[in-house]
Formats: C-alpha cells, sequence, structure tokens
C-alpha cells in the first residue's frame, strides 16, 4: 500500500530549519505517526482531504465577503491539511519564554503610563515612547483591574535555521486568529480521523473557557455582563467575533448598540438598556471613542474612556498597549526583561537595527540585499521591503521615504523562516511557516494555549505568512 | 436582548417567509402559463415584485423566473432575499440554532454558485423551484426542532407572521385584479384556482369544499380559516400569541400593541362574509394592510425606539 510519490518533490529549502525532515532522508521522531498516515493514504484521498476541508470551512460559514461589482464573494483563509507538529519538551520552552516575556511587557505598559521608571532609568529613550503613535496620553494615571493590560496576546514566533525559537512580533492589542486554531482543530478530526488520540494531541478546546474566566474575574460583580464589541459584519475578521461570541455565550455588540449614561456604559435591549461591566472589543484603540481619539469613528461609543477612567467597566485589552508591541519598542524587550524581572530572556530577540541611529542605518544601507526593512507601526506584512526582492529603484525609492523619517523604521536580517510540508496540488512541498500561540492573563497569571496558529507562505519561495497576503494556516499539534 | 438583534431575528424571518411565498408563486404560475398563458401571464408577477423593474418586460417563462431569482437589481429576488436573510442570520449567530444558521448559509452558498443559472434553463424549472423551496422547508424544520422556546424564538415567529399576512394580501389583491377584467365565470374560478394553488391551501379546500369553486368559500378559507396556516386570522392568532409570550417575559411593552392585534383578530374573525361583499373585498385587504403596517410599525417604535 505504500505510495511515496507524495514526497517525491519534498526538496529542502538550503540553509533552513524543516519542521519534518532532519535532513534528505532522516525524519524527526514526532512526525512518525503523521508521515506513516501520509504514506498510506493515495494522492487523490490526500486531494479529497483537502476538498473535503474546503467545503467545511465554506458550509460552516468560516469565511469572509470580499464586495466587487455588487457581488459578494465569499472566501475562506486557505487552510494547509497536514498539521505542524511541535514536541512537548520544545512548547514548554516556548510557554515559559512568552510567559515571562508578557510578564515584563505588562509591568512595562504599566510603568509608562504611571511613572516610568524605565525611562528616568535611562533604559529606553524618552523619546522613542512619546513619539510611538500608539502611546496613548490618555491612558496616563489611569488604574486598570489587578494591574492588567495585556489580556489577549498572540506572540509571533519563528523558529530559525538554528532551530531555535525567537520572537517576531508581540501583538498585544487586538491579535485575531485565535478562531482559526479552533476552527483548524476541527477540521483535523474530521480529516485525519483517529489520528489525534493515537498522538496524544494536546487539546485547544478550553480556550473559550478561558477566556471567558479572565473576562469574568475583571468585574466585581457576580454575574457581570461581559460582551464582545465587533466592528461589524463587513469586518474580515467579524467570523471571529460570532464564534467567541457564540463559544463563550456572550452579547456581540456592535458601537451603536451601546451608550454612555451616568458615567456607565448600556447597552440598548429590548426591556430598556442594560449596564455592561466588561468588554472585549475587537476595535482599535484610534476607534474606541470619537470623543478622545478618531472623532469620525461610528465604530465605537461615545465617552467611554471617561467610564473607563472612572472604573466603571473593564476594556480588553486596556487602551494603549500598543506602545510595547511598536517595532521600535520591540528592540527593548529583553532589557525590560532584566530591568523588571532580574531574569535572562528565554526566547530571543531577532537583531533589530534602528535606523534613526546613523551607524545603524549606514550597516543596513550597506547590506541592504540581506535586511527587510519595516514600518515601526506598521502590520498585517504591508509596507515592507524585502532587500532580496526588492530591484535598485525599488530600493531607492523605498530609502528616500525612510530618510524623511528613520525613526519611523527598523531593519532586520532576512530571516531563514523554518519550513514545514505542506500539501500542494496533492504533492508534499516545503513552505515557510511561523507560529502564534495564543496567551490569556489574568489573575492568576498566564496561560497559553498548547499549539496556537501556524501561519504558511504559500507561494514558493515567499516569506510573508500575513492572510491578506497569499497566506494560509495549519492546524499545530503539540505532542508528548 | 439587544434591540438591534430582536430586529434581526424578525427580519431573518421575514425574508425566509418571503423567498418561500415568492417561489410558490413563481411555481405555480410556471404550471399555470403552460396550460393558458393569456390567463397567466407574468407582467403582474414582475410588476408587483420587481418594484424598479419597469425596464423588464417579456413574457419568456425561463427569463422570468431568472429575473425573479437571480437578478441582483431586483431587490426581490430570491438571490437578493436569501442574502438579505443571511446577513441577518449572520450576525444573530449566537441567538439562533447552529442548525439553523447552516441551513442557511448552504442556501446561500448553492444560490451563489456560477453554475445554477445555468441548471434552470437546461433542467425542469419545476424540480428547480423545487429544490430553492426545499431549502426553506429544511429551515423551517430545523427551527422547528432545534431552536430554543424563549425572545428569540417569538421575535422569529413575529417576522414569520408579518410577513405571511403581507403576502396572502398581496397575493389576493394580486389576483383580484385579474378577476376584474373578466365577466366569465369559469376564467374567474381559473383565477381562484390559482390563488389557492399561490398561497398553498389548495388540497385544504378539497376537503373541505370539493372540486366547486366558490368565490365565497375560497375567501371564508383565505382569510377566515382556524385551522388553515396560511390563513389571515391564523397567522393573525399566532402573531397575537408570540407577540403576548414576548410581553410575558419582559421583551416587549404592551402600550397599544395588545389593542391593535385583538382588533384585528376580532375584524376579521367577526366580519361576515357578506359584509366583506359589501365593502369589497379589496377595501377590505387595503384595511388589513393597513393595520398589519400599524402593527408592525408599532413593534418598531415601541421595542426598537432605542436603535439608532
Amino acid at each position: 500500500m505504500k505510495d511515496q510519490k507524495q514526497f517525491s518533490s519534498y526538496d529542502l529549502v538550503a540553509n533552513t530549519w524543516d519542521e519534518m525532515y532532519k535532513n534528505s532522508t532522516e525524519i524527526r521522531t514526532h512526525y512518525d505517526i503523521i508521515n506513516t498516515y501520509l504514506k498510506s493514504v493515495s494522492k487523490e484521498k490526500l486531494d479529497k482531504k483537502e476538498e473535503l476541508s474546503k467545503q467545511l470551512f465554506m458550509s460552516q460559514g468560516v469565511t469572509f465577503t470580499v464586495y466587487s461589482d455588487n457581488e459578494g464573494i465569499e472566501k475562506i483563509f486557505p487552510f494547509d491539511i497536514v498539521p505542524r507538529v511541535i514536541l512537548a519538551s520544545e512548547w514548554d520552552k516556548i510557554d515559559k519564554g512568552i510567559k515571562q516575556r508578557l510578564k515584563a511587557l505588562n509591568l512595562f505598559i504599566k510603568d509608562i503610563y504611571h511613572d516610568q521608571f524605565i525611562i528616568k532609568d535611562g533604559i529606553i529613550p524618552a523619546k522613542l515612547i512619546f513619539d510611538c503613535p500608539n502611546y496613548l496620553r490618555e491612558m496616563m494615571g489611569v488604574n486598570v483591574p489587578h494591574d492588567i493590560y495585556v489580556h489577549i496576546a498572540g506572540v509571533d514566533l519563528i523558529r530559525n535555521n538554528d532551530g531555535e525559537f525567537y520572537v517576531l512580533e508581540d501583538n498585544l492589542r487586538t491579535p485575531s486568529g485565535v478562531s482559526y486554531m479552533l476552527e483548524n482543530r476541527e477540521i483535523s478530526k474530521r480529516i485525519f480521523p483517529g489520528i489525534l488520540p493515537k498522538n496524544n494531541v494536546r487539546s485547544v478546546a478550553n480556550y473559550p473557557d478561558l477566556l471567558y474566566k479572565k473576562l469574568k474575574e475583571l468585574s466585581d460583580q457576580n454575574d457581570p455582563n461581559i460582551v464582545l464589541l465587533t466592528p461589524g459584519i463587513y469586518n474580515s475578521a467579524y467570523y471571529e467575533h460570532t464564534t467567541l461570541a457564540r463559544l463563550m455565550g456572550i452579547e456581540l455588540v456592535e458601537g451603536r448598540d451601546l451608550l454612555v449614561k451616568d458615567h456607565h456604559v448600556y447597552m440598548k435591549t429590548t426591556n430598556g438598556l442594560k449596564r455592561v461591566d466588561v468588554i472585549y472589543r475587537r476595535v482599535d484603540d484610534e476607534f474606541l471613542d470619537p470623543l478622545e481619539f478618531n472623532a469620525s469613528s461610528t465604530l465605537g461609543v461615545a465617552g467611554i474612556m471617561a467610564v473607563y477612567r472612572k472604573g466603571n467597566v473593564a476594556i480588553v485589552n486596556a487602551p494603549g498597549t500598543g506602545v510595547a508591541d511598536d517595532k521600535a519598542i520591540y528592540v527593548y524587550v529583553p532589557a525590560m526583561i532584566k530591568y523588571y524581572l532580574n531574569e535572562e530572556p528565554l526566547l530571543k530577540n531577532i537583531e533589530t537595527y534602528q535606523l534613526a541611529n546613523p551607524e545603524e542605518y549606514k550597516y543596513v544601507k550597506d547590506n541592504i540585499k540581506t535586511m527587510v526593512i519595516k514600518k515601526t507601526d506598521g502590520s498585517g506584512g504591508y509596507g515592507m521591503l524585502m532587500g532580496h526582492e526588492a530591484d535598485d529603484e525599488e530600493i531607492k525609492d523605498y530609502l528616500n521615504t525612510v530618510d524623511k523619517n528613520p525613526a519611523g523604521f527598523i531593519a532586520q536580517p532576512i530571516l531563514r523562516l523554518s519550513t514545514a510540508p505542506c500539501s500542494i496540488d496533492g504533492q508534499l512541498t516545503p513552505r515557510c511557516v511561523d507560529l502564534r500561540p495564543f496567551a490569556l492573563n489574568g489573575v492568576d497569571g498566564v496561560d497559553i494555549t498548547p499549539g496556537g496558529l501556524t501561519r504558511v507562505a504559500l507561494k514558493k519561495g515567499s516569506l510573508v505568512v500575513n492572510s491578506s497576503q497569499g497566506g494560509g494556516s495549519k492546524d499545530t499539534w503539540v505532542i508528548e | 436582548m439587544l434591540s438591534r438583534v430582536a430586529n434581526n431575528l424578525i427580519w431573518l424571518d421575514r425574508y425566509m417567509e418571503r423567498g418561500y411565498g415568492i417561489l410558490s408563486l413563481l411555481k405555480v404560475n410556471y404550471y399555470a402559463n403552460q396550460d393558458s398563458p393569456e390567463l397567466f401571464s407574468w407582467t403582474p408577477i414582475i410588476h408587483n415584485y420587481d418594484v424598479d423593474g419597469t425596464n423588464f418586460s417579456t413574457e419568456d417563462a425561463i427569463e422570468c423566473i431568472q429575473h425573479m431569482v437571480f437578478n441582483t437589481n431586483n431587490s426581490n429576488s430570491i438571490l437578493n432575499i436569501i442574502t438579505k436573510a443571511r446577513e441577518n442570520a449572520r450576525s444573530v449567530q449566537e441567538h439562533i440554532s447552529r442548525e439553523m444558521w447552516l441551513s442557511i448559509n448552504d442556501y446561500y452558498l448553492f444560490l451563489i454558485d456560477k453554475n445554477l443559472p445555468k441548471k434552470l434553463k437546461e433542467e425542469d424549472p419545476l424540480e428547480f423551484l423545487d429544490n430553492l423551496k426545499f431549502f426553506h422547508l429544511n429551515y423551517y424544520a430545523n427551527m422547528e426542532i432545534t431552536q430554543g422556546r424563549g425572545p428569540s424564538y417569538y421575535f422569529l415567529n413575529v417576522g414569520r407572521y408579518l410577513e405571511r399576512v403581507i403576502l396572502i394580501s398581496e397575493f389576493t389583491a394580486l389576483k383580484l385584479m385579474e378577476i376584474s377584467k373578466t365577466t366569465d365565470k369559469l376564467e374567474q374560478s381559473f383565477y381562484w384556482k390559482n390563488l389557492l394553488l399561490s398561497i398553498g391551501g389548495y388540497r385544504h379546500y378539497l376537503k373541505t369544499h370539493k372540486s366547486s369553486f366558490e368565490q365565497e368559500n375560497i375567501i371564508t378559507m383565505i382569510f377566515q380559516d382556524e385551522l388553515f396556516p396560511k390563513s389571515v386570522y391564523y397567522c393573525i392568532n399566532k402573531l397575537n400569541k408570540h407577540i403576548n409570550s414576548l410581553i410575558l417575559s419582559n421583551e416587549l411593552e404592551k402600550n397599544n400593541l395588545e389593542f391593535l392585534l385583538g382588533k384585528l383578530e376580532s375584524t376579521i374573525k367577526y366580519t361576515t362574509i357578506e359584509s366583506i361583499n359589501n365593502q369589497g373585498l379589496d377595501n377590505f385587504i387595503k384595511d388589513i394592510k393597513e393595520d398589519i403596517k400599524n402593527i408592525s410599525l408599532t413593534v418598531n417604535t415601541v421595542y426598537f425606539s432605542q436603535v439608532n
């Protein structure tokens, strides 16, 4: 029955860590079960499973709508059926590393919005903080419940060619993708019947319960009214908002459903106004309160920040956390860990050059072909320059933009993202992957769901895993 | 419950009911049109349901069905109606059963399949329309079996029965216009029979009155029958029941809603056929539509006054 055809084109990428293959012949043992399984199924069967996964996403409504010519087109985020497998021992390291990092980042945000010891002690330059567009003066001196600012984080990791995990980005604002972590697992159960229990794959299913618990403890009410605030059905993450609200049994609200009255937030119900105690918002800071931020926003609630400062409503994540996941601040996270926790960082940062520093800028220019330059406040994989792909003209144009405001940019060496086997046209082919574990921070500390979302750059040779730019995702198995 | 959610639940079911009604009308007209195109032309239907479709005039049956099912410029096309139903469903997923959401989503995906319009042209149109109707039946069944009883269910039903009364009134008014054009008793009976088929009461009528199509019997059945689920009386009765459940569960304030519904229910129940004939059926329908419009507006103003 053995059919090795699916593996015939598995060409390892030079100088790159492969999640499955140790070398061209040897397979890492934690991939044994999935490898055996893949070899036992024919190409046709694999194709069918892929088709099934697409249908499942569609029929469950795990889609986003793209509107063009008055016509709605339903799209799914591409899903690769071959799971990414991580050994429990490796996972423990990630788990500890993210916990340490979040602890420090949370202390940092509290410090920045209160005493600013880290600036006074000369660890981080004041200018960097105050120039950061996501630093909110409106949060100065505001006390938040249990001193927790970041309740939900999705830290992006990559595995470099040395086999080590590095932190690429701390997403501390409104990270998305957790519904895909949950949904991908559901699909895996359907397309690999019986394989998950055989592998002792750690479950991800209690994420919604855990999230609910963390939201609930933010209120001193016995039965707090917790809501999820969404920008609405046209948001590309709307599916995620409905899923989380449904799984937690909480109300999904839009800005127009809420109002502020007598220093409290209320929702408009069929039998009058009902007080809201905790808001898990999926609306960015900028749109949260037209009275304090973007005045033209209709997605938020006028006056909500005043209520928040009075302590009459909890907002999750706290406004202003973006100051800590800014790409220019990222450089200082290892220093924060030492400063606040007096510990060595367990997870490494990627070497990062600040273009505001002329020497570092010069070094980057000299080595431009091996560098990626990013905007410090950018996200979604937009506005980047990949040195090895760009031609001279593009580089020149980009550097002209940098020259106008070097502090708005950082550079990093182009990374060797690890590859994992993906089913591309029925053939197993290596593609670059990253990993976004989801962490929940509460009174009892940080809990991280084992696994998370593995994002894949489905285009050959591409390093960009963002869903908006040809990326897909995979189920992620942490096994003993 | 959020006012917006209640509003979306009402509209979700209104759209589903409307879709089903229009499909039934198309199916019955297609069938009748094959027999006697001079009696059952497409123009009145298109004119009534495609409010912007002044430019559309053909008697080609397939083109008419195509227009009423797929044309996105026609706000009452099935595709538009189901797209709106799905949008409403999508925004209230935490309030309806999973099965209901999946059945609506499946229906929507079926409709937007690029190969579907071809099927209408190449295959039996009756089977095509039946397939679409099946999605509605599937939705009704899923709702009946999987949706918990409570405010969400009551609001869905408010939408359903409001829309059903409107459809029955519209279908009847449409036929009355045709009937008024002829004095031939036989032709008139064809129209009445056709109306029964469109509403879905043909068999119920046969059981009660056998194969003799008397105008008065038909009017009595469509407007006053207590056991026929597509009669105006039956719908108002149900509407009253669900609105009362909402009042009892504190989801609605009484205001004059109870009064309006009670009044309409008695009017329909106690108006004799002689009195209907005296004032003219068209006037009787006009009054019902006016009352329903008032009830619908009152639901909006009383319960959704907080929206926006």
